[in-house]
């Protein structure tokens, strides 16, 4: 293959799981409810998938327990928030380590290295669903009424409860696809390795979350971050040791550039973003 | 207030869906030792002996291990600085998850300019290099939030992992030990450590406990009796109300988050001189985050990021000396996780309902 | 038979009795105004029946048959709709999504066949939308028709409307009790809450009355009158007015020249504002709300930029002095919200003694925090209106809010006040303690200070301020010579029909 076509394949290889990510992202902050957490629902994701699937030797219980186990970590995020009131930030905090931990632990005590490979699905698969999905969001959020109650409550939620919705039963459903999103994510990650290694998705979450800060809480802007994104860390891989017009530029560079990016357009320099006006509040 | 109105308090304050919080954190605790088949008789001696060194020799309680408690009080150091850091940023209203990021940067330029100038030059400049460093890596995202109104969680997140990055890059390009495998910087000169309060074979108590000691009494003076700490404290409490005090809120948000960076880079300057006498890949193992969980249990009092910052040590130490025993050491994250969910539920609702309006 | 009847509704907010066994009774087809001073219980009672404050006693009945309210939705349901006074339109929205949210037309959502129907409704009315543009474009008169056409959007029959003509013009509001006659005669009902009693007597059918969360009276509005209605309102013919100083005119200590500044909707809510005032003067500035107060007084602390002209204070330009220049010049702010901008809730009393004034002695020594004339210092505020208290090591939050309140004025006055600030200062004091406060506000005054008040309550100006002067439209109108204190004069000038 030449550089183009590998370039193009890495774009679209690792952009995918960051992609699933964000989109998760988008139903959580779009609802009003902040979420450093995707990170920690992408690990225990892909341990959940990782260990079921190899247990139970299918690929489709596998991806079932994943989505599952990150749906559960998701909305104990709901839970804290909304119900015990808690900061967005140290609730996120707290389940990123408590995913972390939980990862660790079973990561150490059950899973075998010598087992060998866990069964998966087909690897297309998830990538067509990683592009095809914001587009979808996108036109939910345009033709349907969830959409509109969604972007609403994320806006305002007190005067969305004045118009007769409940702006905690729409979190709730909106943090209940974040699961979801994250746990599709998190297998796909380990579906690509086909094994689980220790904290796997490697700040994958956190990549996630500024492309959708970039993409101004906008599906198809974030998905486009995130493939840039996927074609930086693809870059890093093919010019390993190479020279780009003479120079030698560290790998760790074109790790930190989608971090960097991010910080240069929170500081207002890439146009004014659009952040639900509502993100953080009850 | 006196310890019998602080447990008054916090049992008025306690209702039934706290107290169905702690049971369920209890309760996914001991799950998780039942899984690991560990008996939890054993495991509470191994802990208290593996980090406070006290053993039951002849029905009585004796010393034992002087190793233990050095143990315990090494990884409480860099907790009680990096602490101060989370919980200065925590009274002016910020979250600083950058303390990770800003404590292996000022790490690294501590021990890059310690290894070049020798004696005790070396240790004042690296140390106020490190200072600096952490300051500057602060910055952004200080004035990002005073003056653009983003959010200094997702700046410092952003920044931590430029941090990872570049000091990842620096310690296994340039500043790396040729005579090594791994990425690590050459050891630094013994004229370059700090001084050992405590120093046998099996023992040493670095002084740079002590540096955190003297640091957090100052601060504690400072915050309460200098007018400055006080605006500060206004600015986190009520910020609307601190503005029409005549407190320039903007200019405080800048200046707190840049005071809690380059005391996170003083946590890893004394980290270097005092204890790892040297930068290596993957420095930090996490120290920032389990600062924050200090800052959160030490409440609203300074002080009590002593006991907090001692309590995360033996957490530390305590899951090290759990290893043998079969339980990850990284489990102990679990705890940390369980620990903060069920302080911050109960503490910090009106530091949230401040936040809100 | 009544359509609506609410009776012996009572809610109580902590120890304050907001409601005290409230009774309404509406017919169908009507418009029925429910009319009461500020604080009177009006919106509260209209906000138990939206559901969105829960009634601590009493039952509401709807076409004879009792209802169950207890959210917004529930109302909705019941074809109750309310339109409050701070609208509850969604800027980010656009005009259309706005009108649907919360009786979307289906699953999925057609934008062309919504936007006809809407175009049908509108029609109806007489309005015309721009379907697609975003609401936050929406001039107050518009939001306002958005508003409407979202009842009928979802049917509601009886529409509540609180304060609804507070932002329009007098010809915006001419064409709003057109479309609501039209809707009446349609056979909706109508419950209007306002402070305006010439739209009472020229468009509603009945009018009942409030005043300190009790039922006053009910009647017919073609069997009473202004003076009647405003007697039940007040509850006795005015009180008598404070012996007026009069103030020598001869030092002006604060000139404001031409002063522009923008407000929250990005108009000039301050428009071309010149006054002086001078020392030992005591003004109040009377005027509905809405018409540039807070913006004044943000331009007056310091915390809003003015877009032009200038301020003076003693001679010295200090349009672009900082807050904290002007606390060190003795500028004091009695702020409207005094739990959220005036203290500092989990701190204790004593340090909240200093919020303001903690750069300056016997609060500070330098950069240091003076402790113990700090503690003196709170001690004497408290005592200044006898702030009943546990302790001055209790949290702020452990006091009522007519406490907190008696703490902030007594901060307010306590350190050589020049300009004393005071934004509807009366709220949460009893008659006493009002006065109280009004007496220590002109004693400073006599010493060589001056303070401007603003409040919605005509009244507690007349009776308790020197000199009065309106706001309107983000202008300072002063009444015309010989009648300073007339109430009809100022009145007219309050609704800007001078």
């Amino acid at each position: 293959m030449d550089f183009t076509k590998i370039l193009l394949f890495n774009m679209i290889a690792l952009g995918s799981p960051l992609a699933l990510a964000a989109m998760g992202g988008f139903a959580s902050e779009r609802s009003g409810i902040m979420n450093i957490a995707l990170e920690g629902n992408m690990l225990v994701g892909a341990i959940a998938t990782a260990l079921i699937g190899h247990l139970t030797k299918s690929p489709w219980l596998g991806l079932l327990g994943g989505v599952s186990a990150a749906v559960v970590l998701s909305l104990l995020h709901w839970l804290l928030t909304q119900y015990y009131r808690m900061d967005h930030i140290v609730s996120g905090m707290a389940i990123n380590l408590l995913a972390f931990g939980v990862a660790n632990f079973l990561d150490q005590k059950y899973t075998d290295p010598t087992a060998g490979e866990i069964p998966t699905l087909k690897i297309n698969a998830y990538y067509t669903v990683a592009i095809v999905l914001p587009f979808l969001i996108a036109a939910y959020m345009r033709y349907t009424k969830g959409g509109l109650r969604l972007f609403a409550v994320g806006n305002d939620p007190s005067k969305s409860r004045q118009m007769g919705l409940s702006p905690v039963k729409v979190r709730f459903l909106a943090l209940t696809i974040t699961g979801v999103f994250c746990g599709l994510s998190g297998a796909l990650i380990v579906s690509t390795a086909r094994y689980y290694t220790d904290n796997m998705t490697a700040g994958d979450g956190f990549i996630a979350l500024a492309a959708l800060i970039l993409g101004s809480w906008r599906p198809i802007p974030a998905l486009i971050a995130c493939l840039v994104f996927g074609m930086f860390k693809g870059l890093e891989i093919q010019l390993q040791g190479v020279p780009v017009f003479g120079v030698h530029i560290p790998r760790e560079f074109w790790f930190s550039l989608p971090y960097l990016i991010t910080v240069v357009a929170l500081a207002g320099f890439l146009g004014k973003s659009r952040v639900p006006a509502g993100l953080g509040k009850t | 207030m006196s310890v019998k109105n602080w447990v008054l308090a916090g049992a008025g304050a306690m209702k039934l869906r706290h107290l169905l919080l702690i049971v369920a954190g209890i309760v996914s605790l001991y799950a998780l030792l039942l899984l690991t088949n560990v008996n939890p008789g054993d495991a509470g001696h191994r802990l208290v002996k593996g980090t406070l060194g006290l053993d039951m020799v002849n029905g009585h309680l004796s010393f034992v291990s002087a190793n233990a408690i050095s143990g315990t009080l090494r990884e409480t150091c860099p907790l009680l600085i990096a602490g101060i850091a989370v919980f200065i940023a925590l009274q002016a209203g910020l979250f600083n998850i950058g303390v990770e990021g800003q404590l292996i940067v000022g790490a690294l330029t501590c021990a890059a300019i310690a290894l070049r100038i020798p004696g005790i030059p070396g240790i004042v400049l690296g140390t106020i290099g490190a200072v600096i460093m952490g300051a500057v890596w602060a910055l952004p995202a200080g004035l990002i939030r005073a003056y653009r109104g983003g959010h200094e969680v997702i700046t410092t997140i952003m920044l931590n992992s430029v941090a990872i990055y570049v000091t990842n890059g620096i310690v296994s390009g340039p500043l790396k030990d040729v005579k090594q495998e791994s990425p690590t910087t050459p050891t630094l000169a013994d004229s370059s450590r700090l001084p050992f309060l405590y120093n046998t074979s099996n023992a040493q108590i670095s002084s740079g406990i002590l540096i955190g000691l003297l640091l957090l009494v100052a601060f504690a003076f400072w915050l309460r009796r200098f007018v400055s700490g006080y605006e500060l404290r206004a600015v986190g409490s009520n910020p609307v109300a601190a503005k029409l005090a005549g407190v320039k809120t903007a200019k405080t948000i800048v200046m707190s988050m840049v005071v809690s960076g380059g005391i996170a880079g003083l946590a890893g300057a004394v980290q270097v001189l005092g204890y790892t006498f040297r930068y290596y890949q993957d420095f930090s193992q996490g120290y920032g985050f389990n600062a924050l969980g200090v800052a959160l249990l030490a409440g609203s009092n300074p002080l009590g990021i002593i006991p907090a910052a001692f309590f995360f040590g033996l957490l530390t130490k305590g899951s090290s000396a759990l290893q043998v025993l079969g339980i990850p050491k990284d489990s102990g994250f679990v705890v940390l996780g369980l620990l903060i969910i069920v302080f911050a539920t109960i503490r910090y609702r009106k530091l949230i309902s401040v936040t809100e309006s | 038979m009544p359509v609506l009847e609410m009776l012996g509704i009572s809610k109580s907010f902590g120890a304050v009795k907001a409601l005290d066994d409230v009774s309404l009774s509406v017919e169908k087809g009507s418009i029925h105004a429910l009319v009461g001073e500020n604080g009177a219980g009006k919106t509260t009672l209209m906000r138990i029946l939206y559901g969105a404050t829960a009634m601590d006693s009493g039952t509401i009945n709807l076409n004879g048959q009792s209802a169950h309210i207890s959210s917004s939705a529930q109302a909705i349901s019941h074809g109750i709709g309310m339109v409050s006074q701070h609208y509850s339109i969604i800027p980010e929205l656009t005009n259309l999504q706005n009108l649907m949210l919360g009786a979307e037309p289906g699953w999925t959502i057609s934008n062309k066949k919504a936007a006809s129907r809407a175009d049908e409704l509108a029609t109806r009315m007489g309005f015309s939308f721009d379907w697609n543009a975003s609401a936050s474009t929406l001039s107050p008169a518009g939001a306002q028709k958005l508003e409407i056409l979202k009842l009928l959007w979802r049917n509601a029959e009886i529409m509540i409307l609180d304060e609804p003509t507070a932002m329009l013009s007098p010809a915006d509001s001419n064409a709003l009790f057109e479309s609501l006659k039209q809707l009446t005669e349609a056979g909706a009902t109508v419950v209007l809450v306002t402070h305006r009693l010439p739209e009472v007597i020229s468009h509603c059918k009945e009018v009942t009355v409030l005043r300190g969360g009790k039922f006053v009276g009910s009647k017919p509005v073609e069997e009473t009158n202004t003076e009647e209605l405003a007697e039940m309102i007040v509850g006795h013919p005015l009180t008598e007015l404070a012996p007026h100083q009069a103030v020598g005119r001869e030092t002006a200590r604060l000139t404001l020249q031409n002063l522009s500044a923008k407000g929250y909707r990005g108009d000039l809510a301050v428009n071309g504002l010149s006054m002086e005032l001078y020392q030992g003067e005591l003004l109040g500035i009377a005027g509905v709300d809405g018409n540039g107060q807070r913006e004044l007084f943000q331009v007056l602390t310091g915390g809003l930029k003015p877009e032009s002209g200038s301020i003076n204070w003693d001679g010295e330009d200090i349009t672009s002095s900082t807050i904290g220049n002007r606390i060190a010049k003795g500028f004091r702010l009695i702020p409207e919200d005094r739990h959220a901008e005036g203290v500092i809730d989990d701190w204790p009393l004593e340090e909240n003694a200093a919020l303001g004034l903690q750069k300056q002695p016997p609060f500070a020594n330098g950069a240091y925090v003076d402790q113990h004339g700090r503690k003196g210092a709170a001690e004497k505020i408290a005592a200044m209106f006898n702030t009943k208290h546990g302790g001055l090591n209790n949290p702020m939050s452990s006091l009522s809010g007519g406490n907190q309140q008696r703490f902030v004025a007594g901060r307010v006055l306590f350190l050589n006040p020049q300009l004393i600030l005071a934004f509807q200062p009366a709220r949460g004091l009893d008659i006493d303690a009002t006065r109280k406060l009004y007496d220590a506000i002109r004693s400073k005054c006599l010493e060589g200070a001056c303070a401007i008040v603003v409040s919605f309550d005509l009244d507690e100006i007349l009776i308790h301020c020197d000199r009065v002067a309106v706001m309107h439209a983000g202008h300072i109108l002063n009444p015309p010579k010989g009648s300073e204190h007339d109430r009809q004069a100022i009145g007219r000038l309050m609704v800007g029909a001078a």
